[in-house]
């Protein structure tokens, strides 16, 4: 009786020996899958800062330029205004003194500038695209934030460290974002250029 | 009653371009007497130290969206029948009923048109 029961210990000890091994081994397996995590989640974490802030840069240019198409057509409706009062002075002027067919002719003007002040505010109505383009990129950098967030907390979960404490940065995003800072700093005004230039003799 | 021409009216969005937009909707419509703000705290404290004859609101704004103004204005003997139109993306049935039971005046959906803009006032000032 004490020999089988001796036996079936043995046998269970040898089966959990087998299970705990095997559990050492698959640990010791996602722990290398989590090392080879590390760079690319370091390198995402630190890029989607980067990214967000172009995105906000986004929303700040496409109004820069609203606003300038806007200033145009606003000064074009001023100017419109302005023609259609001078319009109605000649054309009572005309009326005194009997020239009721250019008198008609400067109603036909009139109407041909009613319609493109149509057109004017259509254009103005148009530019609400920045807007809606505004409010979209707005929620997409609160969900690059939200998604830096949980991978910061995974790195912190994990405890993973980048050797040399510098993430490694390859591949599309990173040469993308070289390309958008870059973009930052090339965008020289005309007058920077034309300095440039001199020093070569141009100009 | 008719909208008056001479009423101020305060136009409300956190995104510079549309209040310009609205604006300059609201001069060609025979409106002149505009003032703006850009979120909804602003807007109110406006409101209560000036005589506004309409609001036009968008809804997404930070510090005090529009819904939020519009349940401060109704909850304002003062300015509670101040005509309100809300002005937004937000076009979700819920949105548009959470509105209604806040008392809205009327609601237009972006991006709109100057008609469209001119034919709710209507409705709001026949």
């Amino acid at each position: 009786m004490y020999l089988v029961r001796e036996a079936i210990v043995a046998e269970l000890d040898k089966k959990l020996y087998g299970e705990l091994g095997e559990l050492a081994r698959y640990i010791e397996s996602t722990m290398g899958k989590l090392r080879h995590m590390e760079s690319p989640m370091m390198a995402t974490a630190t890029q989607i800062p980067q990214a967000s802030e172009h995105l906000s840069d986004l929303t700040r240019l496409t109004e820069e330029g609203t606003h300038a198409v806007m200033e145009l057509t606003e000064e074009i409706q001023g100017n419109r205004a302005r023609a259609v009062t001078v319009l109605n002075e000649l054309a009572e002027a005309l009326a005194r003194v009997g020239l009721d067919a250019a008198r008609v002719k400067l109603d036909t003007v009139k109407q041909m500038l009613a319609d493109d002040d149509k057109h004017l505010l259509d254009i103005m109505t148009a530019l609400s695209f920045q807007d809606l383009v505004g409010q979209r990129i707005k929620k997409i950098v609160a969900i690059l934030e939200d998604v830096e967030h949980k991978l910061l907390e995974m790195i912190v979960v994990f405890g993973l460290k980048q050797e040399g404490g510098q993430a490694v940065h390859d591949g599309k995003a990173t040469e993308m974002l070289k390309q958008l800072e870059a973009s930052r700093s090339t965008a020289l005004k005309q007058d920077l250029v034309n300095n440039i230039l001199d020093e070569f003799g141009f100009n | 009653m008719p909208a008056d021409p001479n009423m101020k009216i305060m136009v409300v969005d956190d995104m510079s371009t549309m209040r310009r937009i609205v604006k300059n909707i609201l001069k060609q419509l025979g409106f002149a007497n505009l003032d703006e703000a850009e979120n909804g705290q602003e807007a109110l404290a406006k409101l209560k130290a000036d005589k506004f004859g309409f609001v036009v609101s968008d809804w997404n704004m930070p510090v005090m969206s529009g819904i939020e103004l519009l349940r401060a204005i109704r909850a304002d003997g003062d300015l509670k029948d101040i005509p309100v139109l809300m002005v937004t993306a937000e076009a979700q049935k819920e949105n548009i009923v959470e509105a209604a039971q806040a008392g809205v005046s009327n609601y237009v959906v972006k991006p709109f048109t100057a008609e469209t803009l001119q034919e709710k006032m209507n409705k709001i000032f026949k």
